[in-house]
């Protein structure tokens, strides 16, 4: 059969809702994209979605073992096993409760698909002037009998003067495939702030398309770290609006992958108003025969007077059969801002590697030092230090070296 | 045999070269520990091919003769195993490596050093211990540590930071290629006061340089002079003077009339 055909025997599960139907309706005459499709050029889904899948298949017990293995053990914990929300933490000041969108918004095929047929989710709302310092962690679990389509969605609402960190991870336990259709909504009301960690280490029967929408009042401040550093397939699509002025929006990415992992990193920038700040950096890492995509696009609204837009995206090529793809693209309609764009592919430089090497450094050593020094500089914005040693650490590992950076 | 068994290096009709071009024609050269060699020539003549081709850049190519460092053979050697044995180049053009502090270099480097020779780690407080004392003895600035290694360096601060390594790794075998250029007097005076007292009666040292300057400072054992490939002259630290004074013309013209 194929993925497409598995959607359309499900669909009597959301027959007689009108919203769904309508999302379902959307999704059929958009079709799963193509590469003829400029924003999937590069990112071809035939081959996956010629599998077979089970729709949300109820999948299999996890012991407390495994559980335990894949938790980051923050002290905040939303947990999703096999779709299902098992646990969620008691903080004052923070609502979180399942969600079910009654009124979604779509624009690609993958949101309206997720509008659709989406039964799982969370909600967050954070009371105004809450100050939430330790992050909140939420875990996605599956572990399937057979190939698995599971599609959450997810709302975040952050109330004036709030602040919250989260940290996000997707774990597939079994060798089948899970393919995870994610989609989150995030607002932030005026002044708060939310610094959100995608932790994408994934295994290579992983996939994911995930959708994160921001949008912004006056004077918020948002920043989304994503490391990715795994996964057979991932398609991120990062998207900031900004409704106010003075916001800003920070986006980090460390991409490092291997063998035959893909990994795209779409983010569309919005300025809309006045006097705001973006900047966007992003380093990718490829080794064996992986391939990347980076498209990042900055718009300026002809309102947007006194924005300042930066956006980097600098890659490294480990091996002669990995490939990225890079592009920047700016559209501009307001004629007092600044907005600076530079996209660097490359190699190590050899010449460093002697020279470390001169000095008692192996080279393979060399390398990883030299590969983890380039990702550096994205890998120091994130704040919380167990994310970042921990990124480190599957670094190193993703590296092959024993080495602590 | 006593002959023998002092010679910490030894390199035996040398020839080497970079894209089929030989630079090194034939090179012999002796050190023994607790000698200083000094390593002259006019621009071109092969000393920095010496110098790469001792610490092993595989840029270049080795047509024939050998390398014995302590008995061992060097030419089998990658470059990090050389430097675990004792070898240390100070670069003429030291490498700019941006993300990497200075301190984490060094650590990573003595850190590496300590564990193939079966030692145990160094702590933290000594390691920047020893840091601290050797940046004492070249006058470098605390800040110094926490920069990234060579990165917007002044060619002053390149040259010190090479010394600085040397310091912290204490090789057997220090070559210095071209470490005056781009001193100025006072910056020389300190570099050279650091090689001296790292200087002693187990280590040795060869300075490739182009002019005498260095050598009021680190007093040279033997000079040997270095024209189109091969030593053409050795001598004591009075050819360096006469070298000052005559310029190279005498020795190279003498020496084409020989080799051609």
């Amino acid at each position: 059969m194929g993925l497409i055909e598995n959607i359309k025997e499900y669909q009597h599960n959301f027959a007689g809702n009108s919203n769904r139907e309508k999302a379902y309706l959307s999704f059929l005459n958009k079709g799963f994209p193509t590469t003829k499709n400029e924003e999937w050029k590069f990112s071809s889904l035939k081959k996956i979605i010629s599998h077979d899948f089970t729709i949300e298949e109820k999948g299999l017990k996890l012991s407390k073992e495994e559980i335990d293995h894949y938790s980051l053990n923050f002290k905040h914990q939303i947990l999703f096993i096999n779709g299902t929300l098992t646990s969620k933490p008691n903080i004052n000041g923070v609502r979180i409760n399942k969600y079910v969108d009654d009124s979604p918004i779509f624009n690609s095929a993958f949101s309206a698909l997720n509008a659709a047929c989406s039964n799982i989710g969370y909600e967050i709302n954070v009371d105004p002037n809450t100050i939430i310092e330790e992050p909140i962690e939420i875990l996605f679990l599956t572990k399937n009998s057979s190939n698995n389509f599971i599609q959450y969605r997810n709302k975040i609402v952050i109330g004036e003067n709030a602040q919250i960190k989260i940290v996000e991870g997707i774990k597939n336990l079994s060798d089948k495939y899970c393919f995870t259709n994610m989609h989150t909504n995030i607002k932030l009301d005026k002044s708060s702030n939310i610094e959100f960690n995608k932790l994408q280490n994934n295994t290579d029967s992983q996939i994911t398309i995930d959708e994160t929408n921001l949008t912004q009042e006056k004077n918020s401040n948002s920043t989304v770290n994503t490391l990715l550093f795994g996964g057979m397939f991932t398609r991120n699509n990062l998207n900031f609006a900004q409704n106010g002025e003075r916001c800003e929006s920070n986006m980090n990415g460390v991409v490092i992958l291997d063998e035959n992992e893909f990994g795209d990193n779409h983010t569309y920038m919005d300025h809309k108003n006045a006097n705001c700040e973006s900047n966007e950096l992003y380093k990718g890492i490829y080794l064996g025969k992986s391939k990347g995509v980076f498209n990042g696009k900055i718009m300026v609204q002809p309102d947007a007077q006194k924005i300042n837009a930066f956006q980097a995206n600098n890659n490294l090529l480990i091996s002669d059969n990995a490939s990225i793809n890079s592009k920047p693209q700016l559209e501009i309609y307001a004629d007092d801002v600044k907005c600076s764009h530079g996209c660097t592919i490359g190699q190590l430089d050899e010449n460093a590697l002697f020279y470390m090497n001169t000095r008692g450094i192996r080279k393979e050593d060399a390398r990883a030092i030299l590969t983890f020094a380039f990702a550096s500089e994205a890998l120091e914005k994130i704040s919380i230090n167990k994310i970042q040693d921990l990124a480190k650490k599957l670094i190193a590992e993703k590296l092959k070296v024993d080495l602590s950076f | 045999m006593l002959d023998k068994k002092n010679n910490m290096l030894k390199i035996d009709n040398l020839k080497a070269g970079i894209e089929g071009l030989e630079i090194l024609k034939g090179i012999n050269l002796s050190v023994k520990k607790g000698e200083v060699h000094a390593i002259m020539g006019p621009n071109g003549s092969g000393k920095s091919t010496l110098s790469s081709v001792i610490a092993g850049n595989d840029n270049y190519e080795v047509n024939s003769g050998s390398i014995t460092f302590e008995d061992e053979d060097l030419l089998d050697l990658d470059p990090d195993q050389r430097a675990h044995r004792g070898v240390f180049l100070s670069f003429q053009y030291p490498v700019e490596i941006p993300g990497i502090s200075v301190s984490n270099f060094i650590k990573a480097a003595i850190t590496e050093k300590r564990k193939v020779l079966g030692l145990e780690p160094i702590t933290a407080k000594d390691l920047l211990g020893k840091m601290k004392e050797k940046m004492d003895l070249l006058d470098m600035q605390k800040g110094y540590l926490s920069r990234n290694m060579n990165e917007g360096f002044s060619g002053g601060e390149k040259k010190r930071n090479e010394i600085f390594q040397m310091a912290m790794l204490e090789p057997k075998l220090a070559i210095l290629d071209e470490t005056d250029s781009g001193l100025d007097i006072d910056a020389l005076r300190v570099v050279a006061n650091g090689v001296n007292k790292l200087k002693n009666s187990e280590n040795a040292t060869i300075v490739i340089t182009h002019y005498q300057r260095l050598l009021d400072y680190i007093i040279p054992d033997y000079v040997h002079v270095l024209h189109n490939g091969r030593i053409v002259k050795s001598g004591g630290k009075e050819l360096a003077h006469e070298l000052e004074k005559k310029g190279y013309d005498w020795i190279t013209k003498e020496a084409d009339k020989k080799w051609g």
